[in-house]
């Protein structure tokens, strides 16, 4: 289900501040705003983006447009379930 | 049997319906495209005019995106995903569903059939 046309899509004020201010060395901006939309201004910039854990690097390309920065730092570690022989010896 | 766009031979149904057996046409298309070309949808697909099936295949062509190319969009869509490491790409990749439904029960559609575990921990590889 998309958003609302009307309220537009939702960008983390402070995350674009940050953006803005970034000079040309261009350093990782560390962020919590998973929910912040991507938009064409961000493409090029590397966000250290928050998975509830550590901060994930991830370098914004131009399809990545229109996405979310949380879509690309997945926060759920599933290392498979236990195999037959390791259950039944439990 | 009328041919329209290319391998597609609609049986001797309704236009209306004959025309969903185009990848790409369902009952909003097949009508859509039938109101634009002033074409009964209750007339049979054999009773069709040369003419009639020509006017289908170019509103077809003109207007919408139907069969391998459609394939093809919707396989870049997907490509697209993948290569941009978003999570929906991920769940693509894992032949899991992609738009957050659960998947401790049901899901049967993009898992397959069961794989069943002896035991009461089940085990599923990726």
């Amino acid at each position: 289900m998309g958003r609302s046309l009307k309220k537009g899509p939702y960008i983390d004020e402070k995350l674009v501040r940050k953006v803005e201010a970034q000079g040309p060395a261009k350093e990782p901006i560390q962020t919590w705003a998973r929910a912040c939309t991507i938009t064409p201004e961000f493409v090029g910039i590397t966000f250290l983006v928050h998975n509830g854990n550590k901060f994930l690097k991830v370098f914004v390309t131009e399809d990545m447009v229109g996405h979310k920065l949380g879509e690309f730092a997945p926060t759920r570690t599933f290392r498979g379930h236990t195999s037959t022989r390791d259950a039944g010896r439990r | 049997m009328p041919r329209v766009v290319g391998v597609d031979i609609p049986a001797d149904k309704r236009v209306g319906i004959a025309l969903r057996y185009i990848f790409g046409v369902g009952p909003v298309q097949a009508y859509k495209i039938l109101d634009a070309c002033g074409i009964d949808p209750t007339l049979r697909a054999r009773d069709l005019s040369e003419e009639n099936v020509a006017r289908i295949a170019a509103e077809i062509e003109k207007n919408h995106v139907v069969e391998g190319q459609l394939r093809r969009q919707v396989a870049t869509n997907i490509q697209r995903l993948k290569d941009i490491g978003s999570y929906r790409g991920l769940r693509h990749r894992r032949g899991l569903p992609a738009r957050g439904q659960r998947t401790r029960t049901n899901a049967r559609t993009r898992k397959g059939p069961r794989k069943t575990v002896a035991g009461r921990k089940s085990v599923k590889g990726k």
